[in-house]
């Protein structure tokens, strides 16, 4: 027990140190202003409210821009799953000429710098008539989210082995149906955790969205609005906390809802990544 | 396991559909549609109130059946990257305010409406040269002068009278004795962020020193000079006097904000920074005074930036006629004279100037007589965007080696206006 | 810890698997990554293409407006690579990325050795909150961190005071360079072990675990089976991670833009916030586009020794 006793410790301040900053959040946007002012910090909310989650709420366009953001981060998540599934099964299950090309490319692609496109992004979408369009920010999303997913997907693929498939072949099923009924259950938690991913970077986006979204206002995304805090808050931290758990939320939720799952999914998929 | 998957998958394909159908209504913008006519305006934030907004829209909705007019309010951070794109788009706002500082860049780079054969009808022989002058170039007006502002001082009243202060400060040295005794006792004797460059420029300007320099058509910064240090000094002392963050501009907190508090008792801003105020605290409304900013002798007041707006129509307008119709509206008499008594400011004709009557406009007509502009330059907005001034007064404040950091500032500035654009 | 064991007896019923499917027609993969292709051609690489092009241009705001832009030939790179300024930000991200990969891969390589050492209970608890901090969107992070370190009503200068620094009190963070420096490698590499860790966690989990006995058989001190065992085991795995970090790391934007936007007094731009500023706040799209194109080549040459090895091994597959 002992000897155990630093192990522990060392344990435990980890998860202090991982967990603190997103329970400070949480904490101070439930407690009143005068506590947050408080000299002495209270750790915890001992006299919880709900009224900076209100003032977040009813501060002007935040549920049309969290709608926004909800569409254009499923959006792109749907699509870059999709499209790179198929990828990742051509290149985990099969072999072709330009297969090593093409993952070099994919492993590179992750470093296109994406900041640096948006000049010519916003040029090709202007031409194009994308401008002030969510579905172009989804279109964007979604490759920037690409290649990680690609990588990822196939190194799950790569460890549910070829015999499965094989066998429920020999059974009659055709390869579709067999890669449908065999593989895709067991590629599940290896999808939820890659389309977890796909959605933070999506929701998280604020260069683009602020670049591309010009005159229709009310096609803003959250990330844009949440960048002019202040402008909108002021001083009032509770509020600019709550506005942050609010934005938080929805990975908060998948998080909560997918925990064990995700955890182990996020685990498996590394191994081969 | 699949079963549960192939449902969230379905939820996730609705969610998708619901992409698609909607963004399709907020998405395409709507100019086929000829029934209604659309105009975006991009007002910037705090520069004019809701309800005088308001009561412009309705009045030119009222005055031009079909019409509808959209009042979008911008923010001004990172204001020069977003007018940039909107000239660039092919679909632009109708009409967009842009800051006296800035107009130049906008009309220098081609995608500004040329609205010279208008200057007569809005009778611009009368505009304010501070206005009117940066929005010209070549001989073409581009910007159309909207309205002028100089900063003052904002007190609270009650707080000068619990400390005995009787008289505002007409000096600077007076300035300093009365906010150290207002300084006490869980008040701020001022709330002076570390950031407020143009309050700096001011302080600068009243040494003799200036920005920068324009020596024989090479730019110099001129933050290292001896009379720009000397005015850093006095905006460090008196910064001292209050709790401004050292760190952050007026707009980060909303200064107004802080001082409805109560518990501060002066600030700079332009004297319609105290509309905001009563807006976040009604009990603070007729408790408000307004003195010139004191210069360093009691007969002459300190010298103050001449800030102020123009009004521009892109290229890029689908609807430039109407845009112009807008633009007629908000300079012609009617809009500048409610406008100078609901928000204070200096109307942009000269003529005009009789309407100002309040207080703080008082204060603001005698702090006037000694306005100054930033360097003339069409790269002066970059120096504004590049944080120059304002990440040099953080450093000063905080410590750093003055001097030292006055000259890489300075050669900063230099860098940038001396660019070819 | 991998997934659930599969279902049906598989192994024993069937044959040895051909390694060349049966009368699968060649172009099916092809078809496969079409999509794919496709879409990084038209959102990716034609970009590029554009932003590399631009980079040879004289490409301000008048061009950007207007259109016709004219080719100045390298005039761009010259005036990039000729600014002290530029080779400051350089060395600085050089500086800026070593320290967070190496914080990031001692860290999170501790935590890994740690967790699989844990109890059931424990372990899941760790567990669960990295995948909480990695999965805590950027732009949250970023606001927490500011109220983190807040000057005023702080919870970290309440913290300093309380065991006795008094400096700190009031003490503005993100007045100063080095702070700010430091926050945003905290920040960093907060967000970035969860990642690396799991990982690794997840490659040790894989490593039979008679070598570990045989090891202490033998003797061995800790330091020893990490050394012996441990590394040369995911030395693969090592090299991927600590690949991927350079370049989340080098790349890293949005922290850095939304905390101080590369300030104070730049103590905080490197490559992409330098590239930015350049481009959007001065309206130098050409110059921001040739130091971006030189970002992404100083990247590739930081890993072309990684990128080798992936192609090499990446041979062996096939």
């Amino acid at each position: 027990m002992i000897k155990r006793l630093p192990i522990t410790l060392a344990a435990l301040s980890v998860l202090a140190v991982s967990v603190f900053p997103v329970y400070w959040m949480v904490v101070t946007a439930f407690k009143p202003t005068r506590d947050i002012q408080a000299d002495t910090p209270q750790f915890l909310p001992l006299h919880p409210t709900l009224e900076h989650f209100a003032t977040a709420i009813d501060s002007e366009g935040f549920a049309l821009f969290w709608r926004n953001s909800l569409l254009v981060s499923l959006g792109a998540v749907l699509l870059s799953l999709v499209v790179a599934l198929l990828a990742a099964f051509a290149v985990a299950r099969m072999r072709w000429r330009g297969r090593k090309a093409f993952i070099l490319m994919v492993f590179i692609a992750q470093m296109a710098p994406w900041e640096a496109l948006l000049i010519p992004m916003f040029i090709i979408a202007r031409d194009t008539g994308m401008l002030d369009r969510l579905s172009m920010l989804t279109l964007i999303y979604f490759m920037s989210t690409l290649p990680f997913t690609i990588v990822t997907l196939r190194g799950f693929l790569a460890a549910i082995p070829e015999e499965l498939e094989e066998a429920a072949q020999m059974d009659g099923a055709s390869r579709a149906a067999a890669f449908r009924k065999v593989v895709l259950p067991l590629l599940a938690p290896g999808l939820m955790s890659t389309s977890l991913f796909g959605f933070i970077t999506a929701w998280n986006e604020f260069a683009f969205a602020n670049a591309l979204i010009i005159k229709n206002q009310d096609d803003r995304t959250l990330p844009v609005w949440l960048s002019s805090f202040s402008n909108v808050f002021g001083t009032d931290w509770g509020a600019t906390m709550a506005a942050a758990t609010l934005f938080m939320l929805p990975v908060l939720l998948i998080f909560l809802i997918l925990q064990r799952r995700v955890t182990s999914g996020i685990i498996a998929g590394a191994v081969k990544g | 396991m699949a079963p549960r998957f192939l449902a969230a998958a379905a939820v996730l394909a609705l969610a998708a559909g619901l992409t698609a159908c909607g963004s399709s209504p907020t998405g395409s913008t709507t100019p086929e549609a000829p029934a209604a006519t659309a105009l975006t305006v991009w007002i910037m934030r705090d520069s004019m109130s809701d309800t005088l907004l308001g009561t412009f829209e309705r009045d030119f909705e009222a005055a031009h059946q079909g019409v509808t007019l959209d009042v979008q309010i911008q923010e001004w951070d990172g204001i020069g990257q977003k007018v940039t794109s909107a000239l660039a788009s092919n679909d632009a706002p109708d009409v967009i305010e842009v800051g006296n500082t800035q107009v130049a860049e906008y009309a220098a780079s081609g995608g500004v409406k040329d609205l010279t054969d208008k200057v007569t009808e809005l009778q611009g022989a009368d505009w304010l040269p501070g206005l009117a002058d940066p929005g010209k170039i070549d001989g073409k007006q581009f910007g159309i002068p909207w309205y002028a502002a100089n900063r003052v001082v904002i007190y609270n009243k009650d707080l000068f009278e619990k400390a005995g202060v009787a008289t505002p400060p007409a000096t600077r040295d007076e300035w300093i004795e009365v906010t150290t005794k207002l300084n006490a006792g869980g008040n701020q004797g001022i709330y002076l962020p570390g950031q407020n460059w143009y309050t700096l420029a001011g302080f600068i300007w009243d040494e003799g020193g200036d920005l920068a320099l324009n020596e024989g058509g090479t730019w110099k910064g001129g933050l290292d000079t001896p009379q720009a240090l000397a005015g850093i000094d006095f905006y460090k002392r008196l910064q001292a006097l209050g709790e401004g963050p050292k760190d952050s501009d007026e707009a980060n907190p909303p200064q107004a904000d802080v001082f409805a508090k109560g518990n501060v008792a002066q600030l700079i801003s332009a004297p319609g920074g105290a509309v905001a105020i009563e807006k976040a605290n009604p009990e603070l409304a007729g408790k408000l005074g307004f003195f010139p900013i004191p210069g360093k002798t009691a007969d002459r007041p300190g010298a103050v930036f001449t800030g102020g707006s123009d009004l521009i129509i892109p290229e890029a307008s689908r609807n430039p006629d109407l845009a112009y119709e807008v633009i007629k509206a908000l300079a012609g008499e009617k809009f500048q004279t409610e406008m100078a008594k609901e928000m204070s400011y200096v109307p942009n004709r000269v003529s005009l100037g009789g309407v100002l009557t309040s207080e703080g406009a008082a204060a603001m007509a005698k702090g006037a007589a000694n306005g100054h502009a930033t360097p003339n330059s069409a790269n002066w907005a970059a120096v504004e965007a590049k944080n120059v001034i304002k990440e040099y007064m953080t450093t000063y404040l905080t410590g750093a080696d003055g001097r030292a950091e006055a000259a890489r500032a300075s050669q900063v500035i230099a860098d940038i206006l001396n660019t070819k654009s | 810890m991998v997934t659930q064991a599969p279902e049906r007896p598989v192994a024993a019923a069937a044959p040895p698997p051909p390694r060349r499917r049966r009368g699968l027609p060649a172009l099916w993969p092809y078809l496969l990554v079409i999509p794919t292709v496709a879409g990084a051609g038209y959102l990716l690489f034609y970009p590029l293409i554009r932003s590399v092009i631009i980079s040879f241009q004289h490409f301000r705001t008048g061009e950007l407006i207007r259109g016709g832009a004219a080719f100045v030939g390298l005039e761009n790179y010259h005036e990039a690579l000729g600014s002290a300024e530029f080779w400051a930000v350089v060395r600085r991200t050089l500086v800026w990325t070593g320290v967070n990969t190496v914080l990031i891969m001692v860290i999170s390589t501790l935590v890994a050795l740690m967790v699989a050492r844990l109890g059931k209970r424990l372990r899941l608890a760790v567990l669960a909150g990295l995948v909480l901090t990695w999965a805590t969107p950027v732009l949250a992070a970023t606001t927490i961190f500011q109220w983190l370190f807040q000057s005023k009503l702080g919870v970290v200068n309440w913290l300093l005071t309380s065991i006795g620094l008094t400096r700190f009190d009031g003490y503005t963070w993100f007045a100063n360079g080095t702070a700010t420096f430091a926050i945003m490698v905290l920040l960093v590499v907060w967000q970035s072990v969860p990642f690396a860790a799991l990982t690794l966690y997840a490659g040790l989990t894989t490593i039979p675990q008679e070598l570990f006995e045989a090891a202490r058989i033998d003797g061995a001190t800790a330091w020893q089976v990490f050394r012996d065992v441990t590394f040369p085991m995911l030395r693969p795995l090592f090299g991927l991670i600590t690949s991927l970090e350079i370049i989340w790391v080098f790349k890293c934007f949005a922290q850095i833009w939304a905390i101080s936007q590369g300030g104070p007094d730049g103590a905080t731009t490197t490559l992409p916030v330098y590239a930015y500023q350049v481009a959007q706040s001065l309206h130098k799209y050409d110059l921001g586009s040739a130091i971006s194109t030189l970002t992404v080549l100083i990247l590739l040459v930081v890993l072309v020794p990684h990128l080798r090895r992936m192609y090499k091994h990446e041979g062996a597959d096939q």
